[in-house]
């Protein structure tokens, strides 16, 4: 019998599934990877050349609404076995469905935009024009997720992320000041004027987008996982989401130390950005930022269509996971390729208005995110739903804060953006 | 898509019903209509046995026999005054609006999930019936729209309710096992796809049902991907694991063993007849990835100077499943494997016939022999079954080509957008 036992011990299921979980590449990685995409590393190095460290001390508050939110979307997952547009769906009917699947679609389409002009930003430190980097990028994603050899390529796009790990170096390189780095991550330091506040809100956007908790869930219930894995994947997501945080963190204070200090206050440009790793990398400083650049832009632009396909799909009750060959689910490709298609076009645009055009996904994102978080807390804290794994009282008083502030920061953009105070 | 008859009468659209107003036998307004409860056993098209009404605030039970008519926009009541009764849901009854609408379901005609963008009910001897499932485009505009203009949306083609099975695992007072009785018109096959679409617990809850039946539970379990076979036997005991394996082929059997966590294996496979846990544990001792983990035991093979009858009779009695049985093969005196001859041969050939006769060599592969080379021999000679013999030219047992296309077809075309799952 030991013989047996101990030669097929690698196909135990069980310990391929904590393989799974605990590997590189958990649902909660990709999520918060994704995070740090086009749109986030500009807005942390916006934030580190224009303000310093002033509003490190925030990071810490979104991190905890991050890991509070991702935590109830994982878990939400692995209890019912169902993605969060299905539930929508179910408990409070098709107009709300519709509603948050419409918003999800257009927030999505402009993220990814935003996406494609990174992998154009990226490329182009290169010198080569976008309209040869765009479309081929395009190509590639598209024959990625639709022809399947998706898993490989997502490692790949997640180990581009890799060279991200140059900004913590490039911040301890810098010689930042450490005690006051210490200081803002615990001393609130909050300006009451309007170009402060708007990066303020639009830090915690895009940390906080709501592609990340409906990609998420369903990748947890893709994965199927059940309610015996919630510790485990628990403890991915919380790790994942803080990890990428602080990653995000050390861009702040990465551009705090270089661009901030040298007066350099905008960041226009990817080049800007990748100035802030030159302590680090000296004049490899672009390169070593255009491959990290390249990897979250299309780790982003390869996940956005398929939450997208998705979403709608649950919505809808189309054909999703059953589905085997492009023809037998057409509307699912079809979402993916109308979303890459337009996406790659706008990006490819020669003058295209990219900030106006980020500004609107702000602003798509922003009315969009209290109702995909008012949704997830109602659901997580449903007793009849989540029964013994719904909310305790104390998780649901820190949720619901979490929302609740979320969803105040988001109008608040929302209003400043639409009133053209920005 | 079936729809009624063209006689048939005015089909009621259930998101237009709820909402409504509940009135009195005056047509006064006395509450608002929250949901029409029905039980779903028994009868093939549902009746209405009540509605769940908010009257002054509180949600209330109105019971069928206080009903008068059941109408777009109104439920109208037969007397002034009503007993109300505060809502509490009873064994067996269901929620139209609150457990079916907007839920997934089962469309067995198509053997695939559906989700029901609108319920249809028509009035039939006497009663307001369940009659359909409306899953179009059309039926999900309709819900968008404000009644007014939903209720010029004409009814279209609907899923006729015969060939619906709803789930109901989510009911708090079905909890408990449901008899899905329509599920048993479909193919094990197509059982094993829906249980692998649905979530776990709907996929639970089609295995329960499939369970009183533990033929049926058995050939669904062999049609199930290896990483669903567990998700769905973890909580089982061990003994109730033994008689699920006891119904499985025995190559399956082992595969699902092989999926258990380790220090249940040995449990398992004990409590297993003598017989069964022998042929598992042979299996089991082979690496799974080659003829000797793939092979099945269970064969039919006689003495190559036996006759026609004597095979045909063994090929009756046998339980080997029709693949396995396609040939038969012929040992030599000393038990070495001769070769083999189609059952067709077999049947067509003249009473009284010896196998020696009409038997054909065959190609053999060692146990050792890896899934490529057992492929490439299948289609080089355009085999279904190839013999797995050991070093004596003993015959152990016979690879079948349904274990080895399962394991040659390409992943991506198993399987397209799982793609969410990551690695």
């Amino acid at each position: 019998m030991t013989r047996f036992i101990g030669r097929l011990g690698l196909r135990n299921q069980a310990s391929i599934r904590m393989l799974a979980v605990f590997g590189v590449l958990g649902p909660g990685l990709v999520a918060a990877n994704a995070g740090n995409d086009a749109g986030g590393v500009a807005t942390y190095a916006s934030v580190g050349a224009k303000y310093g460290y002033d509003l490190l001390w925030m990071m810490v508050l979104i991190t905890v609404s991050l890991v509070v939110v991702q935590e109830m979307a994982a878990r939400m997952g692995a209890v019912t076995g169902k993605g969060l547009a299905e539930l929508i769906r179910e408990h409070y009917g098709p107009r709300w469905s519709i509603l948050s699947t419409v918003s999800v679609l257009l927030a999505n389409l402009g993220i990814c935009i935003s996406e494609f002009v990174g992998i154009s930003a990226a490329i182009g430190l290169a010198h080569v024009p976008a309209q040869v980097s765009v479309p081929v990028a395009a190509v590639v994603i598209w024959l990625l997720v639709v022809r399947g050899t998706y898993k490989i390529a997502q490692r790949v796009f997640i180990a581009m992320t890799i060279p991200f790990f140059a900004y913590p170096l490039a911040a301890i390189l810098a010689h930042p000041d450490w005690s006051a780095v210490g200081k803002a991550v615990v001393v609130p330091h909050i300006q009451f004027n309007s170009p402060y506040l708007l990066l303020f809100v639009a830090t915690a956007g895009t940390t906080i987008t709501p592609f990340m908790q409906l990609y998420l869930q369903s990748a947890v219930v893709e994965r199927g996982l059940g309610p015996e894995d919630i510790p485990a994947e628990r403890a991915e997501v919380v790790s994942a989401s803080i990890f990428a945080n602080l990653i995000a963190c050390f861009i702040i204070i990465a551009t705090g130390a270089t661009l901030y200090v040298h007066g350099e206050r905008t960041v226009s440009s990817a080049a800007d950005a990748a100035r802030a790793l030159a302590p680090l990398a000296g004049r490899f400083a672009e390169a070593l930022f255009a491959v990290g650049l390249l990897g979250a832009s299309l780790l982003a632009a390869a996940i956005l269509p398929v939450t997208a396909a998705y979403v709608i799909a649950e919505t809808f009750g189309f054909e999703k996971g059953i589905s085997r060959r492009p023809r037998e689910a057409p509307v699912f490709v079809a979402v993916i390729t109308v979303l890459i298609g337009i996406s790659a076009a706008v990006a490819m645009i020669p003058g295209v208005p990219v900030i106006k055009l980020l500004v609107l996904v702000q602003v798509v994102n922003g009315a969009l995110l209290p109702v995909t978080l008012f949704f997830v807390w109602r659901l997580a804290r449903n007793r009849e739903l989540m029964g013994s794994y719904r909310n305790g009282p104390v998780f649901d008083l820190l949720a619901g804060a979490t929302v609740a502030a979320t969803s105040a920061l988001s109008l608040v953009l929302l209003v400043v953006t639409l009133t053209g105070n920005a | 898509m079936a729809t009624l008859a063209p006689s048939t009468p005015h089909v009621l659209h259930l998101s237009l019903v709820v909402g409504g107003a509940l009135l009195d036998d005056a047509g006064e307004r006395v509450g608002r209509v929250d949901d029409l409860i029905v039980r779903l056993e028994g009868e093939e098209y549902p009746p209405v046995s009540g509605v769940v009404a908010t009257v002054a605030g509180r949600q209330v039970f109105v019971p069928w026999a206080s009903i008068a008519e059941i109408a777009e926009g109104r439920v109208m009541l037969r007397e002034e005054r009503i007993d109300l009764q505060h809502f509490r849901r009873r064994a067996g009854e269901v929620l139209l609006r609150k457990d079916v609408l907007d839920r997934q379901l089962i469309n067995i005609d198509g053997a695939r999930l559906v989700r029901a963008n609108e319920i249809e009910l028509v009035r039939l001897d006497g009663w307001y019936r369940v009659v359909g499932v409306d899953v179009s485009f059309r039926g999900l505009v309709r819900r968008l729209l404000p009644h007014a203009f939903a209720e010029r949306i004409a009814a279209g083609e609907f899923l006729d309710w015969a060939s619906i099975e709803p789930f109901t695992g989510h009911v708090p007072t079905v909890r408990l096992r449901v008899p899905h009785p329509k599920l048993a018109r479909l193919h094990p096959a197509q059982l094993a796809d829906l249980v692998e679409a649905a979530s776990h617990r709907e996929g639970e809850e089609i295995i329960e049902a499939v369970r009183t039946d533990p033929e049926l539970e058995a050939d669904l379990f062999e049609e199930l991907e290896d990483k669903h076979q567990l998700e769905f036997v973890e909580d089982r005991s061990d003994a109730e694991i033994a008689q699920l394996l006891g119904r499985m082929e025995v190559d399956d059997a082992a595969d699902l063993v092989l999926q258990l966590p380790e220090e249940r294996r040995e449990d398992v496979v004990a409590l297993l007849s003598p017989v069964q846990a022998r042929r598992v544990r042979t299996l089991l001792g082979y690496d799974p990835a080659t003829a000797g983990g793939l092979m099945s035991p269970e064969f039919v093979c006689l003495h190559a100077e036996a006759t026609r009858e004597e095979a045909l009779e063994r090929v009756q009695q046998s339980k080997v499943h029709a693949d396995g049985v396609s040939w038969v093969f012929a040992l030599t005196a000393r038990g070495r494997l001769q070769g083999g001859v189609p059952l067709a041969d077999l049947l067509r050939a003249e009473p009284g016939t010896h196998l020696v006769e009409v038997v054909r060599s065959v190609q053999r592969v060692s146990p050792d022999a890896d899934l490529e080379e057992v492929a490439r021999l299948m289609t080089d000679f355009d085999l279904t079954v190839v013999p797995v013999v050991d070093a004596g030219e003993t015959l152990l047992g016979i690879v079948t080509v349904d274990d080895v296309l399962e394991l040659v077809l390409p992943e991506s075309w198993r399987r397209r957008f799982n793609i969410l799952g990551g690695g």
